[in-house]
């Protein structure tokens, strides 16, 4: 099987005052049609700017995307127009935010929005695309829909603006879409609607969705494969029920040991020693080194790789060499 | 077992502005008649989702939010009657962890003045002693005696919520209220403040009023646990009972709508229980009980009366089916 979305050693930096800084080096991650791929990490790892590059939004300058492909359906983005990316996203790639709020637009209905992003990349009428955007929202399951799409945002609840951030970006039937933290903001009850929502939504429409999260529960409700990021890179790569049962990273172990889980009461919990470096300050070696237990003299001078041990891809010198 | 703080019949009313210039005022009761006993030595979580009253009740329960009627007994004398030199003296006992580490900290003090500052207050001491405790303190949650004089800034988001632990510590107190105080950090720092809570509870013999939406970090850190929705308590007990037999549909909900690791989606998991919409507007409660309109058990008397809290084994709960 292809990959639809298939980034290879995706290299990205900043302009900052410390200099040019690296926030993703040599990623590689695909999705595959149909499929959802978890990405979780802590803040700063990269997952968002992973995301933003692939749908061409990354600010340049100061960032620039200094090596590596992006491809969707084998065509190349990093290299594409702007006119080329303006077609493709909400076509062919679409996103969803944290923050549904400060993603709508405030002085017009929600129904106005959904029908302008059909109206763009669909030859329809106003008319027919304001009646797909009511379609649209009473699919994602608002109730009495056409009289929500003359509501303004702020006139809906958290949840139901996520209701309408969905429906706005399946409304050009993306093949890939990207939830950036899509639940953050939002109550468990309420989450727990959206992502089955989202599951529901891939089944009917048959779109390969990239969950970016932190949370490994969302990940475990959720996606068929995970990649975990750290300072800048993967670190482990596999399906969930791989990472989940078995993770091979040290980071990727210390990432589900350290959740508080419902199920167990007052033991002490794992805890992964320490913080993120700074990127400014990584070293030549592992990233993750001065937080791990398991470090040897290699980890402190050379960059792991991602390497596939079996079931697992993985960049730990540790893994490879069988140390635990 | 002693109670350190007991609440009866807790009522918090804000008044909201006029609708019109010659309009009756509108009344928001946001903590309708709550009542609950923290156990010295104990930790009482209180959870639920936004809006729910959570973190208004712990503040009128210590008289940061003016209470409308109830009484606050700590150690069997009513705050609520206390005048306001006897409550500044109480506030040694009682000290707060805020959510936020960013913004709870003042940005142009040093941090051996931010933790010194409650004792100065306080009257605590002589200035070598509160010199001598801040070292102490520095050590007791973590932090290295060479940067006492940095300012909040040079921090990151865990320090900082250890410098906020250190100060809350540094009177003494017998209460501490922490109200949310992981939320903003990233998982692998959540562990290691939750910890650091576990373990100055035993050290230090302290009671903590936990406020928290999460379910996992509650369930770690408390020994009883109180459900709040729509300003009351539903459902309230020892943690173990309530999360391993919940009674009250709401906290059923709750807990099935938590992300967990034990749900798959390769295992193809379908939510035990789920929820529609949103809570209603505090605003216009409705008439019967506030989830009524959610779920799924409720019969025409749910919507008539309010449900009366009831002992079930050690629980109380309070819901007209919660027995069958």
């Amino acid at each position: 099987m292809t990959a639809l979305l298939d980034i290879k050693d995706l290299r990205v930096t900043f302009n900052t005052r410390y200099g040019e800084v690296t926030a993703l080096d040599s990623v590689a991650l695909h999705v595959n049609a149909g499929e959802t791929l978890g990405i979780v990490g802590e803040s700063g790892c990269g997952k968002s700017i992973t995301a933003l590059a692939a749908m061409g939004l990354i600010p340049m300058p100061p960032g620039r995307i200094a090596g590596g492909s992006i491809q969707l359906e084998g065509e190349e983005l990093t290299t594409a127009s702007e006119a080329r990316l303006r077609k493709l996203r909400g076509r062919e790639i679409a996103m969803i935010f944290q923050e549904p709020m400060t993603s709508l637009n405030p002085v017009f209905t929600v129904g106005q929005q959904i029908a302008e992003a059909i109206r763009l990349h669909q030859n329809v009428s106003a008319t027919q695309a304001f009646r797909d955007a009511v379609a649209l929202l009473d699919r994602v399951g608002i109730p009495s829909a056409a009289e929500r799409a003359r509501d303004y945002p702020h006139q809906l609840s958290g949840g139901m603006r996520q209701r309408v951030m969905i429906a706005m970006a399946v409304s050009c039937r993306p093949k890939v879409l990207i939830a950036d933290e899509p639940t953050t903001a939002l109550d468990v009850t309420v989450q727990a609607q959206i992502f089955d929502l989202l599951n529901e939504i891939q089944r009917d429409f048959g779109v390969a969705i990239i969950l970016i999260t932190h949370d490994m529960g969302a990940v475990s409700e959720m996606a068929d494969r995970v990649a975990v990021m750290y300072a800048g890179r993967v670190v482990e790569q596999s399906t969930a029920d791989n990472v989940l049962d078995m993770p091979q990273h040290p980071y990727a172990r210390g990432l589900i040991d350290c959740i508080p889980a419902l199920g167990k009461g007052e033991t002490e919990l794992k805890e992964i020693p320490g913080v993120v470096p700074p990127l400014h300050l990584l070293g030549a070696g592992c990233a993750f080194a001065d937080r791990c237990t398991l470090k040897n003299a290699r980890c402190e001078t050379e960059k792991p790789l991602l390497l596939n041990h079996g079931h697992h891809l993985a960049a730990c010198h540790a893994v490879e060499e069988g140390r635990r | 077992m002693t109670a350190l703080l007991r609440a009866e019949d807790l009522t918090v009313r804000f008044r909201l502005a006029k609708q019109s210039l010659f309009g009756p005022a509108v009344h928001l009761e946001a903590v309708r008649q709550v009542s609950f006993t923290l156990e010295k030595g104990r930790a009482l979580g209180i959870v639920g989702e936004s809006g729910s009253g959570k973190t208004t009740t712990a503040m009128a329960a210590i008289r940061l939010t003016e209470a409308a009627g109830g009484k606050v007994l700590f150690e069997g004398e009513d705050l609520l009657e206390l005048d306001d030199e006897h409550m500044r003296l109480r506030r040694r006992d009682i000290q707060l962890i805020f959510q936020d580490p960013y913004s709870s900290l003042n940005p142009r003090a040093r941090v051996v003045d931010i933790v010194r500052e409650p004792m100065d207050l306080m009257e605590i001491g002589t200035p070598e002693e509160r010199e001598a405790r801040v070292r102490d303190l520095f050590g007791l949650v973590g932090l290295r005696p060479d940067q006492l004089n940095l300012f909040p800034h040079q921090f990151s988001g865990g320090q900082r919520q250890r410098i906020s632990i250190a100060r809350a510590l540094s009177t003494n107190p017998k209460l501490l209220v922490c109200d949310e105080p992981v939320s903003a950090l990233d998982v692998a720092i959540q562990a290691q403040i939750l910890n650091l809570l576990a373990r100055l509870k035993d050290e230090l013999g302290l009671s903590y009023l936990f406020i928290s939406h999460d379910l996992g970090v509650v369930r770690h850190v408390c020994d009883d646990v109180a459900v709040m929705y729509l300003g009351k308590i539903v459902e309230t007990g020892p943690c173990e009972a309530l999360f391993d037999a919940p009674k009250h549909p709401y906290t059923q909900a709750l807990l099935a709508a938590a992300p967990s690791l034990a749900r798959r989606k390769s295992k193809g998991y379908a939510r035990p229980m789920k929820l529609s919409g949103d809570p209603p507007s505090p605003l216009n409660p409705p008439k019967g009980c506030a989830f009524a309109e959610r779920c799924p058990k409720a019969q025409a008397i749910c919507r008539e009366t309010p449900p009366d809290p009831q002992k079930l084994g050690s629980l109380t709960v309070s819901c007209h089916f919660a027995g069958s």
